[in-house]
């Protein structure tokens, strides 16, 4: 019963979202109707190049987090002794669990003509002047997204990494295998779990973001989360039911080829313990 | 050789491990500088105490407050019962996959579907809309807690219970709450942190409140930031920091016993 209840609590506004994509906008309300207008407005002009602007900075930041990951989860899973992996662990959720959009208010801070980063470059004599591309940049951006959603990737990929059996790695050695070449054909493909729900978690993120684009990109910068947001602006519910569906179900898919290939419980397989 | 070039790497590694979390801790400082700059001759505080004779700013404090305790009851409870049915009945991973849902929906998507699901209802938006838009941000994390603390409970201790003639009730009461309560406890102060971090989606449902979180994030939209509302992101920063360390220290004891 309460399970029934989550579930509905979690796929009744989906549902629902999906169903007055469908409908049309009247006045500042909407009425039912099956009409693909809506997609109509955003598979075309801006709005299109916003989409393909957002799959392109999902991907090349989520490659970058994973870049950034990967190897802190690698050395917390097999450079540390055990007393210390829950502390530093603890250390990378500290920055994520601190309100983001606060977060990403600060960078503006640090970042801006004024802040701390042009002033000290100024009185270093490194920059004569001010840097421009520091803030409402692609950087500013980028730096925003890794450092917002980052953090958080580090967990399942330690997860999956900290759950390979030592045994393998250690046959892979007596097998005359080298470091590098047991990392790639056993370490890596083992860990593959984690990285991709990492990857998922990293690019929907970025892909579907609000804050971080209008904060540091300014207000050129737009990326799917926006066009959501200029839509609910003009209480036009059906257009972003739309943009929020198609969001959804590209995620939707990513997880489902996911639970595909890998299997969750493998990966929880720690946290669910003898199930 | 090959031992110096390993030690090298490690070298490396463990500086750009420094050099990533000092870029993840740097967004936390600022807020706390600017909240005391431009305090004219009204004291070092002055941007906080405006806080207080703001009546908004004071309702939206509310707001948050009664928020974020509603989501730390809740969601623990609800992880709870479906962390119990994941694992006694053995649902299948579809429906662990469902919880696990919200987690991977951009924000301001799920805003908009609780939007939806509510107006379709019938429910206008209130603490009601806000408290359940942030129970399911909050449930995905609240269950892998509870999920991981179940799974160093020995079901055979419940095996026990039930040949000693207890019900599924009472085994749960007296023999498996008693051990898993910390990790309970753990999930609601996670589940008040992760309401505190909030603001996207409950900007979309909320109506005519506001929480702390949406209100910044509205008036940074209309006007800017100004100096008490730096006062107030150090609050919010200083609160989540101090309910951090209350979770660590929970963990230090319950590793310690």
């Amino acid at each position: 019963m309460p399970l029934a209840l989550i579930v509905v609590l979690i796929l009744g506004p989906l549902a629902i979202t999906l169903v007055v994509s469908f409908w049309q906008k009247v006045g500042f309300s909407m009425r039912p109707a099956i009409s693909f207008e809506n997609y109509a407005a955003f598979f075309s002009g801006t709005r299109l190049n916003v989409l393909l602007r957002s799959i392109w900075v999902g991907v090349s930041s989520a490659a970058l987090m994973l870049l950034l990951a990967y190897p802190i989860a690698y050395l917390i899973a097999t450079r540390l002794r055990a007393g210390l992996v829950r502390p530093v662990l603890f250390l990378f959720a500290v920055p994520f669990l601190v309100n983001y959009v606060v977060r990403t208010f600060s960078w503006s801070e640090i970042l801006s003509r004024t802040g701390s980063v042009n002033t000290t470059l100024v009185a270093l004599g490194i920059a004569e002047r001010p840097l421009d591309w520091l803030l409402f940049s692609d950087f500013a951006v980028y730096l925003g997204l890794i450092t917002a959603y980052m953090p958080f990737m580090v967990f399942p990929i330690w997860l999956s990494l900290s759950g390979i059996d030592r045994r393998l790695v250690e046959a892979s050695w007596m097998l005359g295998e080298g470091p590098f070449s047991t990392f790639r054909r056993i370490v890596l493909p083992l860990s593959m779990p984690g990285v991709m729900a990492a990857a998922i978690f990293g690019f929907v993120g970025a892909f579907g973001e609000v804050a971080v684009s209008l904060i540091l990109g300014g207000t050129g910068y737009q990326l799917l989360g926006n066009t959501i947001q200029s839509a609910l602006n003009t209480l036009d519910y059906p257009l972003a039911a739309a943009i929020s569906s198609v969001a959804t179900i590209l995620m939707l898919a990513l997880i489902i080829l996911w639970a595909q290939i890998f299997d969750l419980r493998l990966l929880l397989g720690k946290i669910m313990g003898r199930t | 050789m090959t031992a110096k070039r390993g030690k090298l790497a490690n070298a490396l590694g463990w500086s750009l491990v420094a050099l990533v979390l000092v870029f993840l801790y740097a967004p936390l400082v600022p807020p706390a500088i600017n909240s005391f700059r431009d305090v004219g001759n009204d004291g070092m505080f002055a941007n906080y105490s405006a806080i207080l004779s703001d009546g908004r700013l004071m309702a939206a404090g509310r707001t948050s407050l009664i928020v974020g305790l509603l989501v730390a009851l809740i969601s623990p409870l609800l992880a709870l019962l479906a962390a119990e049915v994941v694992r006694v009945w053995r649902i299948p991973r579809l429906v662990l996959g469902v919880i696990l849902i919200p987690l991977f929906v951009p924000g301001i998507s799920m805003g908009v579907a609780t939007a939806l699901f509510f107006q379709t209802l019938g429910i206008s938006p209130s603490l009601l809309t806000i408290t359940a838009v942030q129970v399911i941000w909050a449930l995905p994390f609240a269950f892998l807690i509870i999920l991981t603390v179940m799974a160093n409970f020995d079901p055979i201790y419940r095996e026990a219970a039930y040949m000693s003639g207890a019900n599924r009730i009472q085994a749960f009461f007296e023999v498996e709450l008693p051990q898993i309560h910390p990790g309970i406890l753990g999930a609601a102060i996670f589940s008040l942190i992760l309401s505190f971090n909030e603001t996207i989606r409950t900007s979309v449902v909320q109506g005519g409140q506001n929480t702390v979180q949406t209100y910044l994030w509205s008036q940074y939209q209309q006007v800017g930031l100004s100096p008490n509302l730096h006062a107030l992101m150090t609050i919010l920063i200083v609160a989540t920091l101090l309910l951090l360390g209350l979770l660590a220290l929970l963990d230090a004891r319950q590793n310690r016993l």
